[in-house]
């Protein structure tokens, strides 16, 4: 008889899980084969988590370092009380928030610059040309991009966290109340505030 | 629920972040009230709308990280801190035991073979050691041993006293102490420092130097790296570029290959076209190879040789 789909999905994730921490008690030992693999296996969500919080690939390149090398120098602390996700994210996005205070405090220069053919994000000129389509359509794509960008920018570093965390990241309140280390009610709050701003301010486009 | 309730809630109904209580409230109130039914679409095109932020190309971005992250975790592993007197070596164990799980024994058993030799060697007098005078802290090391008359043996012991120097990193005496230390082979912690206290004042020919002999011999990539951070302000000078281009072609690490990249493009200058042409045939890292190749499309040179 076929075993129904969510309990082979269970084992599988049971199985991943295991695996991950055998991953991680190898690395605790000193294996850095095993630490190099944890890191590749996060190193893309950790990078584009950066990337889209901070809104500058230079700044996520640093992110990422400082990321990695605290995990690096502190994976034997980590005792298994919460998932590594969570315990990475929590470093992850104390990172990501020191980078974006010091930003308010130096009240550095936008993301979003001005160029002849309008606004620009200055994440997205990583991004390689796409296909050809429709210039209009592409224009309105790029203006659009440039006002979320500028809508983030007008959140506190903490409400853009978590609404990056919820909106784009997919993860849930109680997760996201984990990693930041408040109440999922906190949480709630903080990603009710953000969508209203960022609702008030791409009027314009909707 | 009133209207009110109903529009306040749509923010985190749409993430699917109310009770299943409410969220049935919120079903049937919009099942029979068209305004906030209406509403309610405008948010669901915002929320769309959000979805449509253009995210930037991660990959190239990703592999550079990835190689910065090697060179970082060479140098980390290299690089043991030191704290004055017994409480630094402590720390240094303490550290090396932490990761290296792998080394601590050869480590631990290496250092109680040292302690074990040095204590017999220089146990004080008064304990049935040799004859030494212990005042002051030293490095001693026998360099010949021979029988004498009456069963006695007689033993040459070259003593090296420590002293302390002091002095600003503009004292010849200072800068030549460091120069040492950087070619003091069995310490690359020791090494790492030193060039770390150098590289300000590479603009002596001579340091200059020394840290392009280090780049070129040094057998630990984290001191090369330190090395390369060193130069990089340098990267204009034609010895440094040479060396620069000698890394790129032969050093068999690949995170020191990547800054010395970096550093050899940060200058604009066609000449180095060939070497980039040489490091296309040879070279199997991906960030090399995507810097080369965009190094070479940009000066308009073709990417391979023929």
């Amino acid at each position: 008889m076929a075993e129904p789909l969510d309990r082979s999905a269970e084992r599988a994730r049971t199985a991943a899980g295991s695996d991950e921490a055998s991953l991680i008690r190898e690395a605790q030992r000193g294996d850095q084969d095993a630490f190099e693999r944890l890191v590749k296996s996060y190193d893309q969500s950790v990078l584009r988590l950066a990337i889209n919080l901070l809104r500058s690939p230079d700044e996520a390149r640093d992110v990422y370092q400082e990321v990695f090398l605290k995990v690096f120098r502190n994976l034997h602390l980590f005792r298994f009380d919460c998932s590594f996700h969570t315990w990475l994210y929590r470093i992850a996005t104390n990172v990501c928030l020191d980078h974006l205070r010091r930003r308010k405090v130096r009240k550095e220069e936008s993301s979003v610059i001005d160029t002849p053919e309008g606004p620009v994000d200055q994440a997205t000129r990583l991004a390689e040309e796409g296909p050809a389509g429709n210039p209009e359509r592409q224009t309105w794509n790029k203006e659009l991009s440039a006002g979320i960008t500028a809508g983030l920018e007008g959140l506190t570093p903490r409400e853009r966290t978590v609404f990056e965390l919820r909106h784009y990241e997919g993860l849930r309140l109680r997760a996201i109340g984990e990693i930041l280390g408040t109440s999922e009610e906190a949480a709630k709050n903080c990603l009710f505030r953000a969508t209203q701003k960022m609702r008030a301010s791409l009027e314009t486009f909707v | 629920m009133k209207c009110a309730e109903v529009v306040e809630q749509f923010p985190l109904y749409s993430y699917g972040e109310v009770s299943p209580e409410v969220e049935e409230r919120i079903e049937a109130h919009l099942a029979a009230c068209v305004e906030c039914a209406r509403g309610f679409a405008q948010h669901r095109s915002f929320m769309e709308a959000l979805d449509r932020r253009e995210g930037p190309d991660e990959a190239v971005l990703l592999t550079a990280c990835r190689l910065d992250f090697r060179q970082q975790l060479a140098a980390a592993t290299s690089t043991v801190k030191r704290a004055p007197g017994w409480t630094g070596w402590l720390e240094s164990l303490r550290n090396l035991a932490g990761f290296h799980i792998p080394f601590r024994i050869p480590v631990g058993a290496l250092a109680l073979v040292a302690v074990g030799f040095f204590a017999a060697r220089y146990t004080p007098e008064k304990f049935g050691g040799i004859r030494a005078g212990l005042t002051e802290p030293m490095f001693s090391s026998v360099k010949s041993i021979q029988p004498g008359d009456s069963g006695k043996v007689q033993i040459a012991v070259d003593d090296v006293q420590r002293r302390v120097v002091t002095g600003g990193m503009d004292d010849p005496r200072i800068q030549q102490l460091l120069l040492a230390a950087v070619r003091e082979e069995a310490n690359p912690g020791l090494r790492v420092e030193s060039i770390g206290m150098l590289q300000n004042s590479a603009e002596s020919q001579e340091i200059r130097q020394a840290l392009i002999d280090t780049l070129t011999h040094d057998p630990n990539a984290g001191v090369r790296l330190k090395a390369l951070q060193g130069l990089k302000q340098y990267a204009g000078d034609a010895s440094v570029r040479k060396a620069l281009a000698n890394v790129l072609l032969k050093d068999d690490n690949a995170g020191v290959r990547g800054q010395a990249i970096d550093l050899l493009t940060a200058h604009h200058d066609d000449s180095i076209a060939g070497i980039l042409q040489d490091v296309m045939q040879k070279e199997d890292d991906d960030y090399i190879r995507i810097r080369c190749r965009d190094l070479l499309e940009a000066m308009k040179a073709s990417v391979g040789t023929y």
